[in-house]
């Protein structure tokens, strides 16, 4: 048994702290891009027209059915083959990232908006609006609070899930975790530290997020106080 | 005479292979309170809901002051927006409060200015008697003041008709009064023309200019409601009126209560001794949702917020 030394830890800081910032960079960007990606694509998933809300299921399917290492891979790897070039590794995994976090929130945002009962819309229409003025005045401010819990789960897939582009030689906190414990042969010691920055990453996510759940929870509505 | 403010002609509408409205021919005039009555399943709320469009009609029309709802350059938002619907869940947005309810559509619709809208809203919710609720949330008012408010936000719109869809049907007894106060008031004071879907029969009967009986998606009868109330000429009138009076009979609470069912001839003998008697001892007032039965299952004191 090799004996454990933490004082790497202070010696490797910086480098820990750039891999860190590196990997909330790359979850912040992914889950604002998946965020709109989804609105959108979600919008298009309950649209009437069958063309539209199929083009968009289509999409769903194709990056929830399939694993988002490959897809990093095939937006890296693949995609310059086809003649388009992507800037570097990072924007490639960006793309792949976000590409699928749109579908997950796509999902999640419909769920959310299925979940508000007809009558909302209705009654909204019954008043003179137009359907968009219903769906941004009435029908989204509510499914955007009764999908937070989902939208929660996603976002914290999400930082974990940005470790996967270190396999494009993208240098976020865990290809640097995975250096240096090779450099320093203390893998235990470098990992559990790794581990605990994305637990601080992740727990503080879902701190944030039920705050905000109970600062706009409707008052009279269940999950009020 | 007066012209029509809503006029459905020859308006037919299904659901799948299932028509509910068979061809009604109905003229609503300006300032007018007709009260559309009828067994479940007859057509009146799909009736409604054809008249601002919220169900659009297989066949026929609808003509709002004279023109044609489902013309292709008709605005549908602008002929709502002066036919405002009021509803049986009430379907206030919850996620505003009661003021903000009422201001939203008047801000959107009407482009009124929020200072204006505001006072327009505050005005409305003292019409309806919720001065003091404006920043109360839907969930956190009873049945009655949310269906209150949901009127509100309908004469703040200062609209030309106002159709109710079973205004009280989701209501606990007690709060039927209520709303029905209101919206007799409203007929009194305003002359607001109104389309009223209901099986409040001594509020029909009050309020009405005209009573209109629905069976089977068509009319079958109309006319004043002394008229049909006193004196129905069609036969399916009269037996839905018998039904619906003795039900209002029945929920009289110094009637006794099932004394028929206890001296049906049928009813099993009680022999001396049995047990079998304890059944009757439980009153009859524990049963239903608002009993002992119900209160254990949480249903007392209005319903569950979802």
């Amino acid at each position: 048994m090799v004996e454990m030394d933490w004082s790497i830890i202070p010696e490797y800081f910086d480098a820990f702290m750039r891999g860190l910032t590196l990997t909330v960079e790359i979850a912040v960007i992914s889950i604002i891009l998946g965020f709109i990606g989804g609105i959108l694509i979600g919008m298009l998933r309950i649209s009437k027209n069958p063309f539209v809300s199929g083009l968009s299921s289509i999409y769903v399917e194709a990056f929830r059915g399939t694993p988002l290492l490959i897809q990093i891979f095939l937006v890296y790897l693949g995609l310059p083959q086809l003649g388009i070039e992507v800037e570097s590794a990072l924007v490639a995994g960006l793309i792949a990232l976000s590409a699928n976090s749109a579908a997950y929130q796509a999902e999640i945002f419909r769920g959310g908006v299925q979940s508000i009962p007809k009558g909302q819309m209705e009654a909204a229409r019954s008043l003179g609006m137009t359907h968009n003025q219903s769906m941004a005045n009435v029908v989204i401010p509510q499914a955007l609070r009764n999908a937070l819990p989902a939208y929660t789960n996603e976002f914290i897939t999400m930082i974990k899930d940005s470790s996967l582009v270190m396999t494009i030689g993208v240098l976020e906190l865990t290809l640097t975790g995975k250096l240096i414990s090779a450099e320093t042969a203390q893998p235990f010691v470098v990992l559990i530290f790794v581990a605990i920055l994305y637990f601080i990453l992740t727990f503080s996510t879902s701190r944030v997020l039920r705050y905000v759940e109970k600062r706009f929870a409707i008052p009279g509505m269940m999950g009020s106080e | 005479m007066a012209t029509p403010i809503i006029e459905c002609i020859d308006l037919h509408k299904s659901f799948a292979d299932h028509e509910v409205l068979k061809g009604i021919n109905l003229k609503i005039l300006t300032n007018e309170v007709v009260v559309i009555i009828g067994p479940s399943g007859s057509g009146k709320s799909t009736l409604l809901r054809c008249m601002n469009l919220l169900n659009e009609p297989t066949a026929g029309k609808v003509l709002f002051e004279g023109y044609d709802t489902s013309a292709k350059d008709i605005d549908i938002n602008a002929v709502r927006s002066r036919m405002n619907m009021v509803f049986q869940n009430f379907n206030l947005f919850m996620h505003l409060t009661a003021l903000e309810n009422i201001t939203l559509a008047l801000q959107k619709v009407k482009k009124v200015p929020k200072k204006e809208a505001i006072v327009l809203a505050t005005e409305a919710l003292n019409r309806v008697g919720l001065t003091d609720k404006e920043n109360a949330f839907p969930g956190q008012l009873s049945g009655g003041q949310q269906q209150r408010v949901a009127i509100a936000r309908c004469v703040a719109m200062q609209p030309d008709a106002i159709l109710f869809d079973e205004p009280t049907s989701a209501l606990d007894p007690e709060l039927i009064g209520e709303v029905l106060d209101v919206i007799k008031h409203l007929a009194e004071t305003t002359g607001m023309t109104m389309v009223v879907v209901t099986h409040e029969m001594g509020f029909a009967r009050e309020v009405a200019d005209r009573v209109v009986v629905m069976d089977d998606g068509l009319i079958i009868e109309e006319g004043p409601p002394n008229e049909i109330f006193v004196n129905p000429k069609n036969e399916r009138t009269r037996i839905f009126l018998r039904r619906v009076l003795k039900e209002i009979d029945d929920m009289d609470p110094l009637k006794p209560k099932y004394e028929g069912v206890t001296l049906e001839p049928e009813a099993p003998s009680v022999t001396f001794g049995e047990p079998q008697m304890m059944k009757d001892e439980n009153p009859p007032s524990d049963q239903g949702p608002s009993g002992t039965l119900g209160r254990w299952f949480g249903f007392r004191g209005g319903r569950k917020k979802k």
